[in-house]
């Protein structure tokens, strides 16, 4: 189940606490506490397997390695990348992710922002265009900003995996 | 007594289709290669470990001036012929293996002991003639010494020089080295001159002022042409292998003098100095042994008969459509046309009769017909007063169309009269030039012999043309009657490159107006109103292929990329 609105608010609270916890922990551990860091940090857990998982998704789509690509989904079929593209890359350290992990820890969302590399072809072919594609050249190529919303889904063994990478509307 | 040119141009001779035996019988038909110049000896009575980066120990014993055996690796050792020149302390030598379709040219610094090994072979191509090669860096291991950390290397550093060059035989060339990948040859002796032709190149720095360059000419002969050069002193050491138009065998040694004809343009980052290649989103060459990118324009452009492409004419006629790679920097449509009536004289005693509709539309007959034809037409304003435009001749039994440049400042008319279908391809363009006068109401006639003529003032200029953002070409008017034209790799330097056959006419100063017709390749006739004023052209191209006829826009801006003084090469010999 993807988490909802309500559900992100949750998280950041959780965030939250985490960066306050020095602070806390200077007062006395009662058990209560105890299971509250056990979840921020299980929380932090996720976050930095998601903010992974983005790096190698990032890492494979610039590799054009496809096969690698596919091993990150939930659901290989899903391993599609937009046409044109030819290479993505985080924006920043990937610090402005909103990542969101449902109560369970079945399943994220995050929404971040990448930079994406695009080449579109030129057409339609002529000699020059033709001798160009021969040479690895014959696209347009541009860089945009864009934001995803992706989903994740945990697996019984823990690992994170992709479950869908889209454009925010 | 005149030069015997060959019949026909090195792009229409039919070279034999060898077969493996074939070559290897011509290949031990000779000992060593032959050489106009004296050999050397500096190799006689030496031994040699030649030390390869991925690739073979070659183990060298020169048993005298002519001789060697050379074992490779822990293989058995076989005996050779070979020749050898020296330039300073640099060493060329080149032998066959006795039996193979197999050779090696090896240059070996004396000095540093560097050494670039060129393994060659027949038979590593669907057409066994093209020479293949393999080229290895290393060293001469000597006894106690430590193997070099440097090595020969691609270069950069000569592209866009241009040379004329003259072998101890008597051949001579202009060779100009435009891009990274390619070269530009052009047979002043065994072909007269006309045209230049283009073959995949090798560019390997030794040093600052000495290179090794070689070519294989690939889709023609497949010989091979590796030399030693200085620039500052333009003389050179080499090698020819390959089989001429008569299946002749080709391997001889040659020692060159030549004329330093300029230096072009580099796009490159300034700090680039070549030592990769930029090859976009591909994948450098395949790891296979010998690849190399090599532009082999009959491959995509299929030969059609005239049947053939009357048929898709008849289903297709695309008329400037705006959807074309090759007019994203395309001048606004001239509106001066429009309303107009004329008649444009030829001096062949052809006349046309025009009535201009609109600005896209016009009607046209000859003088003294009396039906009107109607037509597409686009035009464009170069220069004030001077437009083209160019339309189909429907109805005319070659597919026929015109570009058209008319001064109407000055009356003046050049006409190239595009043909489709040739002796050779169905969907090859042929083209005429015609010059004549412009006739309408209110035009003062011109003098009564004055024309536009054909130019050499384009001949040995490099231009590059950006047509859209990620498309742009360098043209090189290679000689009076050729042009080629080159792509740039993705860091600027030049890439793959072919040429054609080409005639240049003077507009106005600063204006020409060109044509090339891609022969051989995929048959288009490319026809350009250059204004190195504005720096920018208009144009149109016509062709045609299995997707029918076409007439389409092309608009570039341009950037002057250098000259090569050539012009006194091309005068005329009798």
């Amino acid at each position: 189940m993807v988490t909802n609105r309500s559900t992100r608010r949750s998280f950041i609270s959780v965030a939250g606490a985490a960066l306050s916890a020095p602070l806390m922990a200077a007062g006395a551990a009662l058990p209560a506490e105890a299971d509250d860091a056990k979840a921020r940090l299980a929380a932090l857990e996720d976050k930095d397997a998601i903010h992974a998982l983005n790096q190698l998704y990032a890492r494979h789509v610039n590799a054009g390695a496809h096969e690698e690509l596919s091993a990150l989904f939930a659901d290989p079929a899903d391993a599609r990348v937009e046409a044109g593209v030819r290479g993505i890359a985080p924006d920043g350290f990937g610090e402005q992710d909103e990542i969101e992990i449902a109560t369970d820890r079945r399943s994220a969302v995050a929404r971040v922002r990448w930079t994406v590399y695009t080449e579109a072809a030129i057409g339609p072919s002529c000699t020059l265009v033709e001798m160009a594609r021969l040479q690895g050249e014959g696209v347009l190529r541009s860089t945009e900003s864009a934001l995803f919303e992706n989903r994740y889904v945990r697996r019984d063994d823990g690992r994170w995996m992709i479950g869908a990478i889209e454009r925010a509307s | 007594m005149p030069t015997r040119y060959p019949r026909e141009q090195m792009h229409r001779i039919k070279y034999t289709k060898l077969a493996p035996e074939q070559i290897v019988s011509k290949l031990s038909a000779v000992n060593a290669p032959t050489s106009a110049s004296p050999l050397s000896t500096v190799l006689s009575g030496k031994s040699m470990k030649i030390v390869l980066d991925n690739g073979p120990v070659l183990n060298y014993r020169f048993t005298d001036p002519g001789h060697l055996s050379l074992a490779e690796g822990a293989g058995a050792a076989v005996q050779a012929g070979y020749g050898a020149l020296t330039l300073d302390r640099l060493v060329l030598f080149t032998h066959l293996v006795p039996k193979t379709e197999r050779g090696f040219t090896v240059v070996v610094d004396q000095d540093t002991n560097l050494a670039t090994v060129f393994e060659v072979w027949f038979s590593g191509y669907q057409d066994n003639r093209e020479v293949q090669r393999q080229v290895y860096y290393g060293y001469v291991e000597t006894a106690g010494g430590q193997a070099p950390a440097e090595r020969h290397a691609i270069t950069n550093r000569i592209e866009g020089k241009g040379f004329y060059w003259k072998q101890d035989n008597g051949v001579e060339t202009l060779e100009f080295y435009p891009t990274v990948l390619y070269s530009n040859f052009v047979e002043l002796t065994r072909f007269g001159g006309e045209l230049s032709f283009c073959a995949p190149s090798d560019y390997i720095k030794i040093s600052d002022d000495k290179y090794i360059y070689s070519r294989v000419e690939a889709e023609f002969s497949g010989t091979m042409t590796t030399y030693v050069l200085d620039p500052n002193r333009v003389e050179q050491i080499g090698i020819r292998l390959g089989f001429d138009d008569a299946d002749a065998l080709e391997y001889y040694l040659f020692r060159g003098r030549g004329e330093w004809v300029g230096q072009i343009a580099q796009f490159e980052p300034f700090g680039d100095v070549g030592t990769t290649q930029a090859q976009g989103n591909r994948a450098a060459p395949a790891a296979g042994k010998g690849a190399r990118q090599v532009y082999r324009p009959l491959k995509t452009n299929p030969i059609m008969t005239r049947a053939q492409v009357d048929a898709a004419v008849a289903q297709t006629k695309t008329l400037f459509a705006p959807n074309n790679a090759m007019a994203g920097n395309k001048g606004p449509t001239s509106t001066f046309l429009a309303g107009k009536e004329l008649t444009l004289r030829y001096d062949n005693g052809q006349a046309y009769n025009y009535q201009f509709v609109d600005v896209g539309r016009l009607r046209w007959r000859r003088e003294g017909d009396t039906t009107w034809r109607d037509e597409r037409y686009e035009s464009w304003e170069s220069a004030p007063g001077v437009i083209m435009f160019g339309h189909l001749l429907g109805g005319a039994p070659d597919h026929d169309a015109f570009s058209i440049v008319a001064d109407f400042e000055h009356a003046l008319v050049t006409t190239l009269h595009g043909t489709m279908g040739t002796p050779y391809m169905g969907n090859e363009s042929a083209v005429k030039t015609l010059f004549g006068v412009v006739e309408m109401k209110g035009l003062t006639p011109p003098p009564k012999y004055r024309r536009h003529q054909f130019t050499d003032e384009l001949v040995g200029r490099a231009m590059t043309w950006n047509y859209q953002q990620g498309l742009t070409s360098m043209h090189l008017y290679s000689t009076p009657h050729s042009l080629s034209w080159i792509i740039f790799l993705g860091n600027g330097a030049g890439g793959l490159e072919w040429s054609g056959p080409a005639s240049y006419v003077k507009i106005r100063d600063e204006l020409y107006f060109a044509y090339w017709l891609e022969e051989a390749c995929n048959g288009t006739l490319g026809t350009i109103l250059i204004n190195m004023r504005t720096m920018r052209n208009c144009g149109i191209d016509y062709g045609a292929g299995p997707k029918g006829l076409r007439l389409s826009i092309v608009g570039a801006y341009a950037r002057h990329a250098g000259r090569f003084n050539t012009l006194k090469y091309f005068s005329a010999k009798l």
